[in-house]
């Protein structure tokens, strides 16, 4: 079986040829006070990226591209926007969320919120 | 862009997908631009059977080049942990059969840094003939850390061949292809082997490479999680 090299990326990324939109990669660090989420955005200015927190606790980032990603074995696939959606880790605090860019890396800060009760130190 | 090895014993370099793809672009890049010649390539029963076409020609993803004294092994798919061992081994025959008396490997190192300025290589040797080439270059040793997964095995199998090998660590982003990175992994590697490379062109493409390779990106650390999975929850303490 000759399979092609772009075959995978359009059904395991979840691209959207249609819509012309790509998935990003992206990754989730655990640090003992907060979740750090990054998302690889290539050939995209901070201008151009929306991040949202929908009422379902699910992150939301969009961005347009500076210039139409054209796939290199398949000239007619071309992307204009990055999207993707991810469910927000539990106990975490959602005013105090903050975005950098840098890179073409956004990074998305997100603090914990401590849970349940303290208990006493006895003497 | 001219280019001429000067080393006078055969050298071998590996490259396959790892940490920020760092041993993919810069072996796959020195390739490109040494104008090696394919002179054959690698399969292994256990492996998906995969081809690549490229303007009409049907490529392995594992794949073997040479000029003059350098040889390159490449992989553009991940070497899953099933057939590592096995598939560092029919390499280090390779070397034995042909007379190869070093191996380089590029590869990446995760950084807690995001800065691009602080981007190092780091070099790593089974052999006291690498360490005066290692101080020559201004190359950092890897001093602590632990190494898991095809890495591994290919220090280990060297070892057991008693084929004198070069790890070159260069600090990367581990979980997004890191063509940036590789920049600098292209220049340590090209000090190393004492010849010149113009990296302009890749430095061009640094945004789509990061684009194209995605699905690379996402296969390769699917594998490395396979690896993890495998070890023991905590790497032990080693007391000296």
């Amino acid at each position: 079986m000759i399979k092609r090299l772009d075959y995978n990326s359009i059904f395991q990324l979840g691209d959207d040829l249609e819509q012309k939109i790509l998935s990003p990669l992206s990754c989730i660090k655990e640090h003992e006070s907060k979740w750090v989420l990054e998302f690889d955005l290539p050939l995209v200015d901070k201008k151009d990226i929306n991040v949202f927190v929908d009422s379902d606790q699910t992150i939301i980032v969009e961005a347009k591209l500076r210039e139409s990603y054209c796939d290199e074995h398949q000239k007619s696939y071309q992307y204009e926007y990055f999207k993707k959606s991810l469910s927000m880790p539990k106990n975490v605090d959602s005013d105090n969320i903050s975005a950098k860019f840098a890179d073409g890396r956004l990074v998305i800060t997100i603090p914990k919120t401590l849970q349940g009760k303290k208990i006493r130190i006895e003497d | 862009m001219k280019a001429k090895t000067k080393t006078a014993n055969k050298i071998l370099l590996l490259g396959f997908p790892g940490n920020g793809l760092i041993g993919t672009f810069t072996v796959s890049y020195l390739i490109s631009h040494l104008q090696m010649r394919l002179i054959g390539d690698i399969n292994h029963p256990d492996m998906t059977p995969t081809l690549f076409v490229e303007n009409g020609e049907i490529l392995s993803p594992i794949r073997i080049y040479q000029k003059d004294n350098l040889y390159a092994i490449i992989s553009d798919v991940p070497i899953f942990p099933e057939v590592a061992h096995e598939f560092v081994s029919s390499i280090a025959e390779f070397c034995q059969k042909n007379h190869i008396k070093k191996v380089i490997v590029p590869s990446g190192v995760d950084t807690q840094s995001t800065d691009s300025k602080d981007t190092k290589t780091y070099g790593l040797a089974t052999h006291p003939s690498f360490e005066k080439l290692m101080y020559d270059n201004d190359l950092p040793k890897f001093i602590a850390g632990s190494i898991i997964g095809t890495d591994a095995t290919v220090i280990t199998v060297f070892r057991n061949y008693r084929i004198p090998l070069l790890m070159l660590y260069t600090s990367c982003h581990s979980f997004f292809p890191d063509p940036q990175a590789s920049i600098f992994a292209i220049t340590s590697l090209a000090k190393v082997l004492k010849i010149q490379v113009d990296t302009k062109d890749i430095q061009k493409r640094v945004d789509y490479l990061r684009i194209q390779h995605r699905s690379l990106m996402q296969e390769t650390l699917d594998a490395i999680q396979q690896q993890e999975k495998q070890l023991p929850s905590k790497v032990p303490p080693i007391y000296r």
